[in-house]
């Protein structure tokens, strides 16, 4: 839809922004024109500045009648060539799980923000949580690999919406930015570079003319061919009269319902993440050397989790950070590294541990996994980490703390 | 609409010839090969089935369509969801989408809205567009984008085996109701008329050629089209009906062209009927003894598309006015001493500019004396009754946690946010209050350093009440001293309307002058 770059509309430079209207601008940025969604708090601003942002810029904002038809829609316009998104929360992610799931299967770019809140069910409307983590992972029916990023402040939402869309489009997957109603709704200032200073990774395509529409294999083996490992896709009304289907298929996108299919099918989808793992996965580690505690934490708990850190340090307990900006593909092989040389990790969730089973998956026995939970409604408070740390590194929980 | 019958006379233009491809003789190539996936044939559909009808006479408009009108079909699409017709899009050789349950329409929305050059077609089941993609069905009627939804209905859920659906006519049996239906079935022409559809059609697909002109009308038409196709299902529907029972159970084919043939004898053809009555008659049996058919009706209305692009223009407009603005926004110089993390709580009722205010800091400090802030403002029940508050810290440092944890001082401009929000305050804060709306009670902390400005009333008296909070932005800014009196007043220049912006300057003013004055003596 949009062959050629244009810079006009876009919004740079510095600006006091919501959580929710960086994501929009990230959006806007990665070259998305087209935004379906459906009201819900606490993403709804995202849609809002996405009715008034995507026109400036010659795009198409629609507010769909529900999350499953909003989620729909961003496929078939990804299918027409536009890089698309929706955002939503809990109830309308649940609802977007049946059709996540057809982009998955269709192998299709698109984008899908969930500002989370506290559930289940209605939940905690305005609140924050963070307990839609294993549910992008498994929400889905079915075997598959997805995408998640956590951000934790306005500036990464803008910069992961930007990462999001590029992963999307390099392994024709809908890829998830799991952020929360605390870092949605907060305003700080988000630096915006100049066009020209932002990569951009479209997604491979083949053109009319490039192959014979008789040749052309809408999916292909991912350890086949010289273009890499993801099928080049082609769009809608170029002429390749191709086929796809939710169905069990094979290269030319056929039905093909038989279990070698299905083996064919499930390990392109998980092989072509799993494969760029180390590409897709980005961490932010401190002080990891010398550690006897690891705390493993996302989003906004990773961010509320630097004071207590900074705190403990003081008082002598070797702490490191690691903090998930890419939770799904999880760090497996990196947190089963550092298990063997440390005494505790400890994770701080807005949640029941969620992301503590995944730790405690891989550090398998070998080093003590602690959570810290608060179960929505809140972020976690910066005493309750701190008395956690100081558990895990077998101390006295005394000294009141000293924020300044 | 009754009685009229200016559609015959254009599907008499619409007719053209009936031949459209050209046959080989050598290879045996039918005409209609070339649309046709014929690595995946033979098809799933049940001997005696109307849906190689459905696919022969939908196939055989394309054809007329790209002969007689140009179209390159190349750049036509078809979505569907699932079910016996949702096959269809994986027999036809067009760019073909069969995506989930229900969904084929807003698939297909998102298609056509992505790419208007393209034509969309949507054509599935009974129970796939009016069960469980119901809600779909109805809203794309609403929006009238262009695209034509082809359903084609044989009364049943066919391919899991004849459950009643949601066209299941009343008193008939399916495999889930063998004491006869006890719901009433929709009459879809109706349902899609309601909901704002503009073209709506109905044919069985005895009538073939009938069909075939109205879904080249259909295609053609710019709008949302809705056309629906009876069709039998012979081994699921027939089984069960009066219809379909009596005849010879072995002979399968059978039974589907019995079904056209009574379709055929009790077919009515009406065009300009209004969908209304157009209901599908039943016996008390549940045999079907009437279909009304023809083009119930054609009546344009304002295109989905034509209303997009005429909002990409005004919002051009707008686009210019924002960047014209953000260009001249003026710079000074960055701060460089050191702000230590400075929790500022804003609390007052509804429509006092509470949010507002805390943003105005959290803008002058970050964008201005390029310092860190985060804001926050109060959201749910917190929020409701009027009340209304805003959080904001300020460092030089990156800023951890996003809330208060001491709130080191407070702007207050009404009597329940005091309450509020002044036991929370840290030991030896500063408390800003708008002492015409604020009374402080007898018993208070005597720990704060509170001062006062009758704000409001300062405000009223520079000609605009609404800038009361930009009074009580002065005093915090001349007290507090945490961001810049330049950047302040920057900040309150971009946030205000335009035409406000002397007054809320100059309100600005009145309570920095205040706060200097009051500086270092505890005026309450």
């Amino acid at each position: 839809m949009q062959p050629m770059r244009s810079h006009e509309g876009l919004l740079i430079g510095e600006h006091f922004l919501l959580g929710d209207y960086a994501a929009a601008e990230g959006a806007i940025m990665a070259g998305c024109r087209f935004f379906a969604g459906y009201p819900i708090t606490p993403a709804t601003e995202v849609a809002e500045r996405m009715s008034t942002r995507l026109p400036q810029v010659g795009g198409i904002y629609i507010q769909m009648e529900d999350e499953l038809a909003s989620m729909n829609a961003i496929l078939g316009a990804s299918w027409s060539g536009a890089k698309s998104m929706t955002a939503t929360s809990g109830p309308g992610f649940s609802l977007m799980m049946e059709n996540l799931g057809l982009g998955i299967m269709l192998e299709t770019p698109c984008v899908l923000v969930n500002v989370q809140r506290g559930g289940p069910s209605t939940g905690l409307p305005t609140l924050v949580g963070q307990q839609d983590m294993m549910q992008a992972r498994w929400g889905s029916h079915g075997d598959y690999e997805i995408i998640a990023l956590s951000p934790n402040s306005p500036q990464e939402l803008f910069d992961l919406t930007i990462r999001a869309f590029n992963l999307a489009e390099k392994f024709r997957i809908p890829v998830l930015v799991m952020t929360d109603a605390e870092v949605g709704h907060m305003t700080e200032r988000v630096i915006i570079p100049p066009p020209e200073e932002i990569e951009l990774i479209q997604r491979p395509l083949v053109r009319k003319g490039d192959v014979d529409p008789d040749h052309f294999r809408i999916y292909r083996d991912p350890e086949s061919g010289d273009d890499g490992d993801v099928s080049p896709m082609a769009i809608a009304g170029e002429g390749f009269r191709f086929h796809v289907t939710g169905l069990t298929h094979d290269e030319r996108g056929y039905p093909a319902m038989n279990a070698e299919a299905s083996e064919w099918n499930i390990k392109r989808l998980v092989k072509k993440i799993r494969l760029h793992r180390d590409e897709i996965i980005q961490l932010e580690e401190r002080h990891l050397e010398d550690a006897e505690i690891i705390v493993v934490s996302y989003g906004i708990s990773a961010r509320t989790s630097l004071w207590p850190i900074e705190q403990a340090q003081k008082e002598g307990i070797r702490i490191g950070y690691l903090r998930l900006i890419t939770v799904w593909p999880f760090p497996e092989e990196r947190i089963r590294a550092l298990a063997k040389n440390i005494r505790a990790f400890v994770v701080p969730e807005i949640n029941d541990g969620q992301i503590l089973r995944e730790v405690e998956r891989c550090a398998a026995g070998q080093a003590q996994v602690i959570g810290v939970n608060r179960l929505g409604g809140d972020i976690l408070e910066p005493q309750q980490v701190l008395s956690a740390l100081r558990a895990a590194a077998g101390k006295p929980d005394t000294a009141e703390a000293d924020m300044s | 609409m009754a009685g009229r019958d200016i559609t015959d006379e254009r599907q008499f233009e619409l007719s053209g010839t009936e031949s459209f491809g050209e046959s080989d003789w050598i290879t045996g190539l039918h005409p209609m090969d070339v649309l046709l996936r014929g690595e995946r044939l033979p098809h799933i559909w049940c001997q005696g089935c109307g849906l190689g009808t459905a696919l022969t006479t939908f196939i055989g408009a394309l054809q007329w369509l790209e002969k007689n009108q140009g179209w390159d079909l190349d750049k036509v699409s078809v979505v569907s969801g699932i079910g016996c017709t949702g096959r269809i899009a994986g027999y036809i050789r067009l760019d073909s989408f069969h995506t989930t349950h229900g969904r084929a329409i807003p698939f297909a929305t998102g298609l056509k809205l992505a790419n208007p050059e393209l034509k969309v077609v949507v054509i599935s089941g009974d129970g796939d567009i009016a069960g469980i993609g119901g809600n779909h069905f109805i809203h794309a009627a609403r929006r009238n984008l262009d695209i034509t939804v082809i359903c084609v209905n044989n009364f049943n859920y066919g391919m899991t085996g004849g459950q009643v659906g949601p066209t299941t006519p009343h008193a008939a049996r399916a495999v889930t109701t063998q004491y006869g239906n006890f719901e009433y079935p929709f009459n879809l022409p109706y349902l899609a008329a309601a909901s704002g559809a503009s073209f709506l059609a109905r044919w069985t697909v005895i009538h073939a050629r009938r069909l075939e002109w109205t879904l080249r009308e259909a295609m053609m038409y710019p709008g949302y089209s809705f056309v629906e196709v009876i069709a039998p299902c012979s081994t699921s529907y027939a089984r069960w009906n009066p219809e379909g029972r009596g005849l010879d159970p072995e002979k399968l084919r059978r039974r589907g062209l019995e079904l056209m043939k009574h379709y055929q004898a009790i077919g009515k053809v009406a065009h300009g009927t209004h969908p209304k009555d157009a209901a599908i008659k039943v016996n008390k049996e549940g045999a079907i003894i009437e279909i009304v058919e023809g083009v119930f009706s054609d009546e344009p209305k304002p295109d989905f598309q034509t209303a997009i692009d005429e909002q990409v223009q005004i919002a051009k407009g707008r686009w210019q006015a924002t960047q014209k603005a953000l260009s001249e926004r003026s710079q000074i110089p960055k701060r460089t001493d050191i702000i230590r993390r400075t929790e500022v709580q804003l609390g007052g009722f509804g429509g006092q500019g509470i949010v507002s205010a805390g943003r105005i800091i959290g803008q002058a400090a970050t964008i201005y004396d390029k310092l860190e802030a985060c804001f926050t403002q109060s959201y749910g029940p917190e929020a409701r009754g009027g009340a209304a508050g805003s959080q904001v810290v300020i460092a030089s440092d990156p800023i951890h946690h996003p809330h208060l944890i001491e709130p080191t001082n407070a702007i207050i401009m009404s009597q329940e946010a005091y309450a509020k929000y002044v036991p929370k305050l840290a030991t030896g804060a500063t408390l800003l209050i708008d002492d015409g709306l604020v009374t402080l009670p007898e018993e208070r902390r005597q720990d704060l350093k509170t001062y006062g400005i009758p704000a409001t009333q300062i405000a009223e008296e520079l000609g605009n009440s609404r800038a009361a909070n930009t009074v009580m932005l002065g005093l915090w800014t001349a007290i507090i001293g945490a961001v810049s009196k330049s950047a302040m007043q920057r900040s309150v220049a971009d946030a205000v309307p335009p035409k406000t912006v002397e007054v809320n300057l100059n309100a600005f003013e009145a309570g920095f002058n205040k706060g200097l004055h009051d500086q270092g003596s505890n005026a309450v």
